[in-house]
């Protein structure tokens, strides 16, 4: 899917999402997530922040098993610029590789995010389907959701270069560049007030 | 329930420190505050579930530019100590706590809460006041969010019922 982005955000999910991403599309526009579960979250607050930007959210089945709330969270708001992407490889593959709930072969990821209002919701068994899903959340308005069915296996790709801190200093710098806004404001020191 | 005067009071304090975006879990002593942001055109109202999704909504929107507060019962402070470890805090999040302090001296319900409210706080290193002056909302409400903007951390203040 990298060929087909421009400047669409990436929030990615601890582990292999994060790497394997940035090794493919490395951008300051790239942010990772620390905490299981809390990437669609973040993505939430982005797009409601910036409604006119795309956002990615790239979940895993067991990040998304740990905050399947916030699939009704999204369907609540109606984030037009979101588009939630679930790995879904029925393990925990950067913990090691227990199960998760998608063993169980009866979850339905796609289907819980259309119940909870997220109309726009595919699955993707192919490249091909998650090629024709991308460039359809690309062209549309959402919330999007997309269950990409994928097999367990990490690709030969190096640890994000950056730490949290590092990463969320570029990542706001190029928002503030491209949307030409001014975030983080240092104070003023004492001594420049005087008179 | 809280009262008008009260909620109005808070509202006016949060807008002159320039938050314009709160997430909510509702709490009943805020029941007023909330029904004000629901109504607000200024500030960006987004309800969660979960407390813990707060977090990452005000993370998430901080990103964007956004001066966020979180806006729950202290109850859901424990359900976010994750998030507000390792994404608030590990990333330097600002974000304004807003936490009602039940089980606080002379609250009826939730002691157990009330007990380890300030240890957490202390624990995570979240610096806190405990809101119990009415006169004192504005300058406490700015106060927390200059210092959460100029330490780039979440700061937390607990409301009582004296405030709301």
């Amino acid at each position: 899917m990298a060929p087909l982005i421009k400047d669409e955000l990436f929030i990615t999910t601890a582990g292999g999402a994060t790497a394997e991403w940035n090794a493919v599309h490395p951008s300051d526009g790239n942010i990772q997530v620390k905490t299981l579960g809390l990437c669609s979250s973040i993505g939430l607050g982005l797009a409601i922040g910036l409604p006119k930007r795309k956002v990615f959210v790239f979940d895993g089945d067991g990040a998304l098993w740990m905050n399947l709330g916030s699939l009704a969270t999204i369907g609540l708001h109606q984030p037009k610029n979101l588009v939630h992407i679930c790995w879904n490889n029925r393990q925990y593959e950067s913990s090691g590789g227990e199960p998760t709930v998608a063993t169980a072969g009866e979850i339905d990821f796609a289907g819980i995010a259309s119940s909870a209002g997220i109309k726009s919701s595919r699955r993707a068994n192919t490249v091909e389907e998650l090629k024709e899903a991308v460039a359809h959340a690309l062209n549309n308005d959402g919330p999007h959701f997309i269950c990409a069915n994928i097999e367990p296996g990490r690709a030969e790709a190096p640890p994000l270069k950056y730490d949290e801190l590092e990463n969320k200093y570029h990542f706001i710098r190029y928002i503030e560049a491209t949307e030409g806004i001014n975030i983080l404001r240092v104070a003023m020191p004492a001594s420049y007030l005087l008179k | 329930m809280g009262t008008i005067a009260g909620a109005q009071n808070i509202l006016a304090a949060l807008k002159g420190a320039g938050i314009d975006l709160v997430s909510s879990v509702p709490d009943i002593n805020m029941l007023q505050l909330i029904n004000l942001l629901y109504e607000d055109k200024q500030i960006a109202h987004v309800p969660v579930g979960r407390e813990e999704e707060g977090i990452g909504v005000c993370t998430g929107a901080h990103l964007a530019g956004k001066q966020t507060a979180m806006l729950m019962q202290n109850g859901g402070l424990l359900n976010s100590a994750n998030g507000l470890t390792t994404t608030a805090l590990q990333f330097g999040i600002p974000i304004l706590l807003l936490i009602y302090y039940a089980g606080d001296i002379g609250d009826n319900a939730f002691h157990m809460v009330g007990l380890v409210t300030e240890p957490v706080l202390q624990g995570l290193g979240i610096k806190y006041i405990v809101m119990r002056d009415a006169a004192k909302v504005q300058q406490d409400i700015a106060g927390a969010v200059t210092l959460a903007n100029t330490s780039k951390r979440p700061v937390a203040l607990l409301l009582t019922r004296a405030v709301l």
